[in-house]
Order: C-alpha cells, then sequence, then structure tokens
C-alpha cells in the first residue's frame, strides 16, 4: 500500500520491488527462499507465553523510563529507586518488580508511530503495522496453531478476553475468553466447562456421537466459510475440555495456598497473572491478560501511584518469581506491554500525558529470554530512541523466535496472498539466552 | 472493506477489454499537467499553494503521520496531518524557505538531500516537482489565495476498469474542475491507493496494474476529494456476453446481477421453502417458526405464500423487538451511560426503548422518528415545568404508566441526555455515527484520511450541537419552579447531587411530583457585524454553523438551531441519511452491507454495488422513509430468497449477493431460539405473538448492568451490543469456544432441556415415558449459583481430602470431627439453595424404566426437527435418531439427546 509511506520515504512493496532490480541483488525467488520451509523449531526453550496486556497506554516515564534530570515540563512527579541491577532504575512505586528485574529483559526505547488505541493495539498484538485490507493474527493465533498444546485444555485463554484477533488464519484460532476476572483466594471456574447434571462420560461420549452424525448438512462447504470450519473447531476443543476434569482445576485459583497466592496481591491483574501461572502450568499454550486504566490523560501520578502501579508491581513481581518457583520461568516467555507510551511533555492543563508511540517500554522475560539486562535507551527527555531504537515488529520477531516460531515463514490467506508472520522484524540477538 | 473474490483459473482466456469509461465532459481548456508544465527549469507559471504545493507535499508523503503530518512534527516542521491547514501549513513552510536565493531553501534542501534528511531524498533533482517548488520559491512562496476557487470535482477517467487478465495495466487520468470553471489536469499530483493489492495495484503516477481475479477500487486523492474507481477482473469466463441467460424478477435481482455479470459470477439457485421459512423467521422477528407453522408453510401450493408470509411477519411483536433493539443499538441505548438520567435507576433505558417501540409498531416512517429524536427537548409543546415535572412524574409512580408512558412524550431526550453526549465534539461523532452512517472523528483534528471532510467542516458542523444543554435540573427560566418544588420536600436544604437524588427518588415512587432534569435547547444570537468568523469557545453557540458538504446556516434564524440539521437529515439530496440506515438493514439480512463495515460510509469505501445502494436509497425516500416498504422490497428480492449452496462460480463469494451467506445467529436471537426449541408446544406458540421475558426485548445493554437477566451471561458470552463506542461493531457474531461450551454444557441451557414447561416433560407424558431429570433445575440466577456451589464445592473437597489422610493415618477423632464438618457445609448448602455434588455419585439413571413396545419415535424425531431446525429430517436422519434413541436405556434420555445434538448443530446456531 504506496499510501501509507514509512518515514525512510518507501513503503514495503517498494522495497521488494526495488530489491528485485537493484543494489542488493536479491530476487523475488531468492527474497522467497529467505522465508524458511520449516515453521516450528520445536527445540526452543519458549514452550507457553503468558502476554500481558496494559490496555491504554501505560506511561513510560513514570514507569520504567524515568528521567529524573528532565526538565520539569517533562519530569514527573515520581522518583527513581536502584534496583537489583546495578545502575539500574526505575519508579519508586514499583519497588517488588525492581527487586526481580534479574528475571527479564527491560526494554527501552521501542519506537512505532501509530498513536490510537485500536491501532497500536493491533500493531503490538501482531507485530506488524496495520493495513486496512489484512487483519493480521495476534501471536495466540500463530503460536496455537503451530503448537497447539493438550487436546484436554483450550489451547489460548483470554483473561477475561483480548485485543489479538485470530485475522486471516481464521476464527477458530480465536481464544476461549474467561469473560470473567478471578479473585485471589476465591474458588474459579468458568461456566461450562465442567460436566454437570447428573451426566455421565458414557452419556455425553454417545451424545457427541450422534452430534457428529447429524451436524452434516454444510460439510461440503464447510473449509470455504470461516464460520462453519470455526465452529466445527470449536465443537472439537469443546468436547475435550468437557470431559475432561483437567480444565475444571486448571481454571480453579482458589485452590492456590494463601502463601503462593500473597506473592500476586489483591488486585485483579494479580488474580488473573496467578491464573494465567496456574493455566500454562496444565498445558495451555498461550494465554493473554488484559488489564486497563492506563490511559491517563488526566491525573496521570494520582492514578498511577494509588491504583495502577501497586497492582502492576505486586502482579508483575508475582508472576515473574511464581513462575520461576514452579520452575516454570525457564520454558514461559513472559511478554509485558501496552500499546505506546505516553507524551514525554506533560500535559499542564490536565495534570496527565497523553498517547505517545515514539518512545515506549516493553518486557520480555522467561522461556528462554535473558534476564537482568536492559536493552536500549531513549534520548533525555525519553522522547526518543537514543540510537536505533526497537520496533515492535523486532520484538515480535524476537518473541516468536524464542517460541521457536519463524517468523519470516509465509502463510497464506483466503485469497492465496502470501504473507510472513512478521513481516518486517528483525531479530534483537542480545535478548536470547 | 473490500470485495475479494478467489483465484479462479482462466486458461485460455486472454484479451484486453477495457470499459467504455464516462469520458470527461468535453471542456474547451484544460491545463496540461504539472508534470509537463514544470518540466524545464523555465516555467514562468507561479504554481499555486492549495492547487499544486499541499497536493504535492501530501503525494511526497510531507504531511503523513510518520513525518511531519505528527502532531509532535519531525525535526520541528509541523505540517497539518493529511494537508488542509492551509494557513498554518504555509507558515510553516514560509519559514522554510529563502526567497532570494531560492535553491538555499531548507525545504529544497531537506528533500533534495543536499542536507541530512531523516525522510530520505523525497525530490529528485530536476524533476518537475523540484523545478514545481523551486518555482514557487522563487515567486515569493506565496500564500493560499484570497477567496479561492473551491474544488468542485475531480474527474477520474476511465470511471470503471475491466481487466482480463494479470499484468495488464490501465492509466488513470484525473482533471480537476474548479468553481472558476477552470480545469486541469493533476494525475501527476494526485494521491493513490489500492483497497486491495492482489487484484489491482496502482503506482504513484496512476497506473494500474491487474493482479488476480475479483473486484476492488482504485482511489484518487486530490485536495478535498476522494474518487474510488472499481477494478473488476471476472473470475470465470462466464462474463459479459458470456454470461448465461438468468431470473431477476425485482429491480434489486437486476442491480446485483448487472454486477455479477461483470465479475462473471452466477447467482445459487432458490433456497426451498422450509430454508426460506426459516431464515425470514428469524431475520424479521427473531423467533423460529412453530412445527404447525413449518407443516402449514410446505404444505402451502399458491404462489405468492412467500410474499404473504412476509407481510404476515412483518406485523408481528418479533419484528418491533428487533428492529426496536437495532435502533436502540444505533441510537446508543445504553444503561451505563443513563446513570442519573432519570430518578429511578434503569428506568431511563426502559424508556427510551418503549419510546421507539411504539413508533416502530405505528411504523412510523423513518425521518419523523429520527425527528423526535433529532428535535427532542423535555417537555412537550407547551408545557409548563410545572406540568413537564407532573406529567413524567407519573411515570415513576408505583401504580403508574411505567415507562410505557414515556412513549407517548414528543420527543427522546434522553438521546441528548446521557453521558457520551454531552461535548459538541461527542455530539458531532456520535450523530454521525448513528444518522450518517459516518464515522467522521478523525477530522476533529485533521482532514479526514478517507473522506472529503476538513477539520473545518468538522468544527463548522458542530455548531449545530451547542444549543442543547441536558442539565441536572430545569431550564434557566423555570429555576425558581425547580427551587420552589425542591424545597417543598422535607430535608433537602442544602442538599445537591446524589443526596438530593436520592430524597426525590423515594418521594416521586410514593406518588410526589418531583423536580426533573431537562434537556432544553438555547438560541443562536444574531452575527455581530465586525465578527468575520465564530471563533470558537467564544460564546456557546456560534451565529453560524455550516452543514457538511453543505451551505452556512444563520442559526439565529432558528427557534430550534437543530431544526436545519433536521430538515438537511431528511431532504432528499442529502447524500448519507438514506443510505445510512438502508446499508444496515440490507447488512442484517446478507451478513454484510453494500458498504462494509456497515456503519463506515466513506469515499475510500465505496459501495460493492453503487447503483443498488442509490436504487434502494432513492426508493426509501421516494417512499416517504417507510421502514418496512425497505423490508419488503429486500425480502422479495430473488437475491434474498438464494440458497446458500453454492455453484462453481459463487463458492468463494462471500460479498456481491451471489447466494446466501451462512451467519452466526445475533445474541438474542441465539438464546431465545435455545428457549423457544426447548419449550412445550403451547409455550413455544406463545414465542409468535408474545415478547414477553424475551432477550430480544430488553432494553437497555452496558457492562456494568450484568445479571439482572437470565439471559445476561448468554448474551455476553454471544456478544450483544454494549452500546458504547459510536461502532455498530459493539455487536459481535463471530463464534467462539465458549459460545460451544455453553450450549453443549452449560448448566443453564442443559436445564432448558427438563424445564417443567419444556417439550420433553410434554413428550413424556404424552407417551407415558417415565421421565429423569438430567440437570439441576435452575432458578434462574445460574451464575451466582455457580459461583456459590464452586465456593461449596472447593470447601468440601478440601474436607474430604484431608478426611480421605485423616482415615488413612487412623485418626479417628479428627475423622469424627471432619465428618462433622461436612455435614454442616452440607446442611448450609441445602439452606443456601445451592445443590452440591454428594460423597458417592449417584446412579444416573433409575433401573425401573420400562419402555412402551409401540413407542412411534418418528414422530418424536420430526418434532425435534421441525422445533429446532425447522425442517423434517432426512430419511438417514431419521435412521440415525430412531437407532439412537431404540440403544438408549432411557427412552427419554435418547430423545433429549436428539433434541441437544439438534441444538448444537451449525445449522441451528446459523441463518443460512
Amino acid at each position: 500500500m504506496a499510501f501509507f509511506q514509512n518515514c525512510d520515504g518507501v513503503g514495503r512493496r517498494e522495497v521488494l520491488k526495488a530489491g528485485a532490480f537493484g543494489a542488493t541483488g536479491l530476487t523475488m525467488a531468492s527474497y522467497s527462499q529467505l522465508a524458511a520451509a520449516s515453521v516450528v523449531n520445536p527445540n526452543a526453550k519458549g514452550k507457553a507465553a503468558i502476554f500481558v496486556n496494559l490496555n491504554g497506554g501505560p506511561s513510560h516515564m513514570d514507569t520504567f523510563d524515568l528521567k529524573p534530570d528532565a526538565p520539569a515540563e517533562y519530569r514527573g512527579e515520581f522518583n527513581p529507586i536502584q534496583t537489583c541491577l546495578p545502575g539500574v532504575m526505575i519508579s519508586e512505586h514499583l519497588p517488588k518488580i525492581a527487586g526481580c528485574m534479574d528475571k527479564f529483559t527491560l526494554l527501552r526505547g521501542v519506537s512505532h508511530s501509530v498513536a490510537a488505541h485500536e491501532l497500536g493495539t493491533k500493531y503490538v498484538n501482531t507485530g506488524n503495522r496495520p493495513l486496512p485490507s489484512l487483519e493480521f493474527p495476534g501471536y495466540g493465533a500463530v503460536i496455537t496453531k503451530e503448537r497447539p498444546g493438550i487436546p484436554e485444555l483450550p489451547p489460548y485463554v483470554a483473561i477475561p478476553n483480548s485485543a489479538q484477533r485470530p485475522g486471516y488464519l481464521g476464527v477458530k484460532y480465536a481464544p476461549m475468553n474467561t469473560t470473567s476476572t478471578p479473585q485471589i483466594g476465591q474458588p474459579y471456574r468458568v461456566r461450562g466447562i465442567t460436566m454437570s447434571g447428573g451426566l455421565t462420560i458414557d452419556d455425553i461420549e454417545r451424545r457427541r456421537g450422534l452430534l457428529s452424525q447429524l451436524d452434516r448438512t454444510f460439510s461440503d462447504v464447510e473449509k470455504d466459510s470461516q464460520l462453519l470450519d470455526g465452529m466445527d473447531e470449536f465443537g472439537q476443543q469443546a468436547h475435550t475440555v468437557i470431559t475432561s476434569t483437567k480444565a475444571r482445576e486448571a481454571f480453579d485459583i482458589g485452590k492456590e495456598s494463601p502463601e503462593f497466592s500473597k506473592l500476586f496481591g489483591g488486585s485483579q491483574l494479580g488474580a488473573s497473572c496467578l491464573l494465567a501461572l496456574r493455566l500454562v502450568e496444565s498445558g495451555v499454550r498461550f494465554v493473554t491478560v488484559t488489564n486497563g486504566g492506563w490511559d491517563t490523560h488526566r491525573d496521570n501520578w494520582t492514578t498511577l501511584k494509588t491504583r495502577q502501579l501497586p497492582a502492576l508491581d505486586e502482579a508483575l513481581s508475582g508472576l515473574f518469581t511464581g513462575l520461576a518457583a514452579r520452575g516454570l520461568l525457564e520454558s514461559t516467555v513472559v511478554y509485558v506491554t501496552g500499546e505506546f507510551g505516553r507524551t514525554p511533555k506533560i500535559n499542564q492543563e490536565r495534570v496527565g500525558r497523553d498517547h505517545y508511540p515514539r518512545n515506549m517500554f516493553m518486557i520480555l522475560g522467561g522461556g528462554g529470554i535473558k534476564g537482568g539486562q536492559v536493552l536500549g535507551e531513549s534520548d533525555e527527555t525519553a522522547s526518543m530512541p537514543k540510537h536505533d531504537g526497537f520496533s515492535p515488529d523486532d520484538v515480535a520477531a524476537s518473541f516468536y523466535h524464542t517460541m521457536g516460531i519463524n517468523h519470516t515463514f509465509e502463510y497464506h490467506t483466503s485469497t492465496g496472498r502470501p504473507v510472513m508472520i512478521v513481516r518486517d522484524g528483525k531479530l534483537i540477538p542480545q535478548l536470547f539466552v | 472493506m473490500i470485495s475479494r473474490i478467489l483465484r479462479v483459473s482462466l486458461a485460455g482466456f486472454t484479451g484486453l477489454v477495457m470499459m467504455a469509461a464516462a469520458q470527461a465532459q468535453q471542456s474547451p481548456v484544460v491545463a496540461a499537467s504539472a508534470a509537463s508544465r514544470f518540466a524545464g527549469a523555465d516555467a514562468a507559471e507561479v504554481p499555486d499553494f492549495q492547487k499544486h504545493i499541499v497536493p504535492l507535499l501530501g503525494k511526497l508523503g510531507c504531511n503523513g503521520r510518520a513525518c511531519h503530518g505528527s502532531f509532535q512534527g519531525r525535526g520541528g516542521f509541523r505540517l497539518s496531518l493529511f494537508g488542509y491547514d492551509f494557513a498554518n501549513d504555509h507558515g510553516e513552510l514560509y519559514g522554510r524557505v529563502d526567497t532570494e536565493t531560492a535553491g538555499d531553501s531548507l525545504i529544497l534542501q531537506k528533500a533534495l538531500m543536499q542536507i541530512p534528511h531523516e525522510g530520505g531524498q523525497r525530490l529528485k533533482p530536476g524533476s518537475w516537482e523540484h523545478h514545481l517548488v523551486l518555482r514557487w520559491v522563487q515567486a515569493g512562496a506565496p500564500a493560499r489565495v484570497e477567496n479561492p476557487a473551491t474544488l468542485t470535482r475531480l474527474e477520474v477517467t476511465p470511471s470503471e476498469i475491466l481487466f482480463t487478465a494479470e499484468g495488464q495495466q490501465q492509466p488513470l487520468q484525473a482533471i480537476a474542475v474548479w468553481s472558476d470553471g477552470s480545469r486541469e489536469d493533476v494525475t501527476t499530483l494526485c494521491r493513490f491507493q489500492t483497497n486491495d493489492d492482489q487484484i489491482a495495484d496502482i503506482s504513484k503516477e496512476g497506473l494500474v496494474s491487474a493482479g488476480s481475479p475479483g473486484d476492488t477500487h482504485v482511489v484518487a486523492f486530490y485536495d478535498s476529494a476522494v474518487v474510488p474507481i472499481p477494478v473488476i477482473r471476472p473470475v470465470t469466463p462466464q462474463y459479459g456476453e458470456n454470461y448465461p441467460q438468468v431470473a431477476a424478477t425485482t429491480k434489486i435481482d437486476e442491480l446485483v446481477v448487472q454486477k455479477l455479470r461483470k465479475i462473471g459470477v452466477v447467482q445459487s439457485d432458490l433456497c426451498n421453502d422450509a430454508e426460506f421459512l426459516r431464515r425470514v423467521s428469524l431475520d424479521v422477528t427473531g423467533t423460529l417458526p412453530t412445527t404447525a407453522e413449518v407443516r402449514e408453510f410446505l404444505a402451502d401450493t399458491t404462489a405468492d405464500k412467500r410474499r404473504r408470509k412476509i407481510d404476515e411477519l412483518l406485523e408481528r411483536p418479533g419484528y418491533v423487538a428487533w428492529w426496536t433493539t437495532k435502533l436502540c443499538d444505533f441510537t446508543g441505548n445504553s444503561d451505563d451511560k443513563l446513570n442519573n438520567v432519570t430518578p429511578v435507576q434503569a428506568e431511563a433505558s426502559k424508556q427510551w426503548y418503549a419510546w421507539i417501540e411504539k413508533r416502530v409498531r405505528e411504523n412510523v416512517s423513518y425521518d419523523k422518528i429520527v425527528e423526535g429524536i433529532v428535535l427532542a427537548i423535555s417537555r412537550n409543546e407547551g408545557e409548563s415545568y410545572e406540568d413537564y415535572c407532573a406529567n413524567v412524574s407519573k411515570l415513576y409512580h408505583k401504580d403508574g404508566p411505567g415507562a410505557a408512558g414515556y412513549a407517548d412524550r414528543q420527543g427522546l431526550a434522553h438521546f441528548w441526555a446521557r453521558q457520551n453526549f454531552q461535548t459538541s465534539e461527542d455530539r458531532v461523532i456520535g450523530f454521525a455515527y448513528t444518522f450518517l452512517g459516518t464515522r467522521i472523528q478523525c477530522a476533529q483534528c485533521h482532514k479526514h484520511p478517507f473522506d472529503q471532510w476538513t477539520q473545518d467542516d468538522f468544527q463548522q458542523f458542530e455548531g449545530f450541537f451547542r444549543g442543547t444543554v441536558g442539565r441536572q435540573n430545569s431550564r434557566p427560566d423555570a429555576k425558581a419552579d425547580y427551587e420552589k418544588m425542591v424545597a417543598g420536600f422535607e430535608g433537602t436544604a442544602g442538599l445537591k447531587g446524589n443526596d438530593l437524588r436520592r430524597i426525590l427518588a423515594e418521594q416521586v415512587q410514593k406518588g410526589a411530583t418531583i423536580p426533573l432534569a431537562e434537556v432544553y435547547t438555547v438560541k443562536a444570537q444574531p452575527p455581530r457585524r465586525n465578527n468575520r468568523t465564530p471563533r470558537r469557545n467564544n460564546s456557546p453557540i456560534p451565529a453560524t454553523a455550516k452543514l457538511l458538504a453543505g451551505p452556512v446556516i444563520d442559526l439565529s434564524q432558528h427557534e430550534d438551531i437543530r431544526q436545519p440539521l433536521m430538515d438537511w437529515l431528511r431532504s432528499p439530496e442529502n447524500p448519507l441519511f438514506a443510505k445510512a440506515f438502508v446499508n444496515r438493514v440490507w447488512a442484517s439480512y446478507f451478513n454484510v452491507g453494500i458498504v462494509q463495515p456497515a456503519d463506515d460510509l466513506n469515499l475510500a469505501n465505496p459501495p460493492v454495488n453503487a447503483p443498488l445502494l442509490d436504487y434502494l436509497a432513492r426508493g426509501f425516500i421516494e417512499n416517504g422513509f417507510d421502514m418496512k416498504w425497505l423490508h419488503r422490497e429486500i425480502l422479495n428480492s430473488r437475491t434474498y430468497q438464494l440458497s446458500w449452496i453454492p455453484n462453481s462460480t459463487n463458492r468463494l463469494d462471500e460479498r456481491n449477493f451471489s447466494r446466501a451467506v451462512p451467519r452466526r445467529l445475533p445474541a438474542e436471537v441465539a438464546w431465545d431460539i435455545m428457549v423457544q426449541a426447548t419449550l412445550n408446544t403451547s409455550k413455544n406458540t406463545e414465542f409468535v405473538s408474545s415478547v414477553d421475558k424475551r432477550a430480544l426485548s430488553i432494553p437497555g445493554a452496558g457492562l456494568r448492568q450484568r445479571n439482572r437477566n437470565p439471559a445476561d451471561y448468554a448474551l455476553t458470552v454471544f456478544g450483544r451490543s454494549i452500546r458504547e463506542s459510536n461502532c455498530d461493531c459493539d455487536r459481535t457474531e463471530e463464534p467462539s469456544l465458549l459460545q460451544t461450551i455453553f450450549v453443549r454444557n452449560d448448566a443453564q441451557v442443559l436445564s432448558l432441556l427438563d424445564s417443567g414447561d419444556g417439550w420433553l416433560r410434554e413428550v413424556a407424558e404424552k407417551h407415558q415415558l417415565n421421565f429423569q431429570p438430567r440437570s439441576t433445575p435452575d432458578g434462574g440466577n445460574a451464575q451466582q449459583k455457580a459461583q456459590a456451589k464452586a465456593r461449596f464445592e472447593t470447601q468440601l473437597q478440601r474436607l474430604r481430602e484431608r478426611l480421605d489422610t485423616a482415615q488413612k493415618n487412623g485418626a479417628e477423632r479428627q475423622v469424627v470431627a471432619l465428618k462433622a464438618q461436612l455435614k454442616k457445609l452440607r446442611e448450609q448448602a441445602r439452606t443456601q439453595g445451592v445443590e452440591i455434588s454428594q460423597d458417592v455419585e449417584p446412579e444416573p439413571v433409575a433401573a425401573t424404566i420400562t419402555v412402551p413396545a409401540n413407542l412411534n419415535t418418528e414422530e418424536i424425531i420430526a418434532d425435534a426437527y421441525l422445533r429446532s431446525l425447522s425442517r423434517l429430517p432426512t430419511t438417514d436422519e431419521m435412521q440415525t435418531s430412531k437407532t439412537f434413541i431404540a440403544e438408549s436405556k432411557d427412552p427419554v434420555e435418547g430423545i433429549r439427546a436428539v433434541l441437544w445434538a439438534l441444538m448444537n448443530t451449525r445449522e441451528f446456531m446459523v441463518n443460512h
């Protein structure tokens, strides 16, 4: 789409065309050979992933990228504190995270240019800059397509729902939404996932047999319809989920000991992270946790220090230390991001910060990602990456890589259009163990 | 947004056919393109800021979002996003030119990459673009001329492109026609975009190249004009003259086929009668036909039975409820946004629903309904504040007429009182969404990238929305009455806000007349002579406002400044009002709109079949905005009545109405028919004549107000609209795993099968079969109970585990204590009405079942099919079901399983 040009002056399609004749000497044929034939590397360290979406765009300058020496119109109210990594400082309202920075990589200077919530969210949930003509699949859809997980559990769970859409892969790769958020210390279940009402396994198996014989009206056309194909897939998944006791166990965070639960704090975000951990431990491949309230145009500092940051501090530190304690951190990637950062320059009128994609932070840890480091750096006012910075595409490529998925693999959409999983991403080599 | 048809082999078929383009009208003088005029460095002409410089900046990408168009502006150089803020842009550029030695201008040096430029080289030295900018600077970099001509239209030729093979090319030509009569070839100054680069790609110069078969649009942008050009490459050789003879019974069919003929797609056959009846009943009334109705319809041999059925359905309460619900979706009837709008919680959404319901029931014309909304104030004509308070307070009295009484009020003032409709910006956006099917929000801050609207259009339009006030108390001139009434109640002295509201709410329910909040309008002041342009935020109501793509209106001439807005909406010339509604109605019958998304009418997102949309919109207007005319027109078309079974040409077409596309039922309908299919004959039949207690007739919506209605969980899972964000996508119709789990196994659904009013009990009684329920009865608050149950079960489980260990360890005293605890817990559960599992699972089926020898299951199976899938079973299905029941130990469980399975088929959950 020539319409959306980058600052470097050329749209992606033009790069490809130029490459065919130009200085790089790449022909289209050899270019497509770069897109490797095999998509999954089964030996990759990342086996499962938890994606925490901080909806609304958390302020990077008041969380993980403070600039205490910046002019007053930028700086903000919070002070930095020392973390367990020498020389690395983060916000004073994140003391527990400061204590477990050895478990993940903090990326600073992640940068893009999409400043609207919906489009920005799509970007960071797919690793592809949104296009009007094509909906890209979210991470969870790609990962569960390639690495489906165990049949007794939904491969992909969203707490309570997710901005990640299956896009051109089709609705059958959509997550199972819990639609509600658990509470720490309370039993939790998703309605309908347990056998009830005096039915035996035998009854259910018989019913299912009957259903598969009666649900044949659309058999000749179902593969052409995302809807019908998706419903067929959900039917099979539903059956295994219902007949296994594993699902019920996996969702019930009330079964966690009070000592362990305490790590996560009392917030909904904390309870969601605990549930995510339990699900991954049981064999769910991909879990998204969605948490809102970060769109702090007004009263940025009050909102952050009283509501957002205390919950985030406990939830994330609980998640990392909890995963480590259960021996899951080595195989579970945790990916935390909002859709953008917030304006370094303070909006004085509203005592807030507005949308700002040019500079933001992301967190990636576990599952083959090196812990205890900060990559990237922003300039003096946290307005731009100091050096090259990272794009969401780069982080996505690296995330897929550590999950054993080749991000240059090409899928074909229902119209036969070839599309790489991440179209424009470069691996960030320093991320990997 | 894009229509797409998959590749179909075109082997052996070549030859280029170019559509005879609608030629630009011959005009004496068309200025040659800037590319030729500025090919040399010596052109004498001075480029025009609006006509040449700003479009060129757009073409070069300078004012794009990622570059200088961003609000921060790269390198401190900030252009208006996508142009059209001429004063700002000129100022920004003027600071970066050197009119003495033009070549030293920063804008040239940067763009030529003579000095480092993060955006790379935008201008090639010696190119016409370079000459054009240079010449402008040399001439003193003039700003936009005083009293500039406006762009009348952009003529793009050819007006349609038909390709037949990959790689074929067609250049576009674009002529700008200005209000002063001048014409110029601006092809090289246009920005171009393709809506699907797989089907047609377009170069910066406007050269269109054919890709795979299908149809899409390429779009030319220049100044405020956005012109889409259809590009078609047929998917089969059967197109144009080779197109087969096909039936087209109505005007709609003619127009649909006219398009299909171009793309080489042939419509499917007509659907059969059973499919038609189910489809139209669900679509129009959100209700399944009864078994008797299906049998009767199938037996009817008259030729016009489909037409008569359509007429009959349009008179049923289901039609009224469903279209009231849809109108509540579009107008934003959300409990979450109506907090404190009425003294009694949740009454506002009920009143809103009742107000629309009455009008849909009486088939009041669409424009009249909209008038009642757009011009709404709280008082009826001639009503004093006291009368108004007396009349409306009655609606909250215990034995008063209730929310239904609100339907008799003249206006739907709540529309203006809701919380997300308070600022004039919110109002413009919400109004454009609701009545124009248009997303105008982009133009709030900059030129709309896909439409003609500029920020100026938005701000001038805003004037119409500034004079309406939705306050918590009375109109200022009734303030004394208001205060007097407040003072009449004890304990109100000094109270405000919630505290006051609480007291008044108590009083009104007891039968008092209380002072009420009111929505009212304020008149505009006449324009002051020396005030050339109305300044924003200066006074609340500007003296003038401008209609979208319409004239400037002197607001001081109107009692209610919204009147000209309403007149404009319903005028036959309004480009969007009728189309927006027609398109939404179409989308509700065909899965997708003629414009898709159905609420995104913009120039760069053109209709897949423009003549069809025009025809329906014109007809709707000519028929006095009669909604039932529109429904009849669509439902009686052959196109609506096509089969979902594809042929070799249309298997992959979901966008051109060549067959029925299976689509998931809307949330309300999905839940309602699960209930309906399981009810006994008489209750099932009541669904046809009444919408009481149906999901279809729930008035409000929103996220916060859940768990009032037993259907709430199902409606959340199936994606009922939350009516929150000015988007039809607040409603979802996609399937999900949780939906499937719900229908298969949720206690609430399973208990429907065993309900006391259920069909299964009816069958059991009729055939004297033992009835063994297989579910726990559902008291309506299933979710709450499920949670309580989960709590108890967890505690029970822990106790059992401890008991187990204690028993293993032989700790007898502990065993006794734990057993006592277990017992106590069970009692607690029982007193709270929660059924919990026993330590020993009960035998699922009693041993005493006897099967009558003469049980005729065929009749029962046929009934199950008719009540769920609205058709008779095939021979195979009958045999499968019969065998299944015969092999079941308990025949009732066999029958239950058959109905359960039918409700879980995709055929049940989709309309097809």
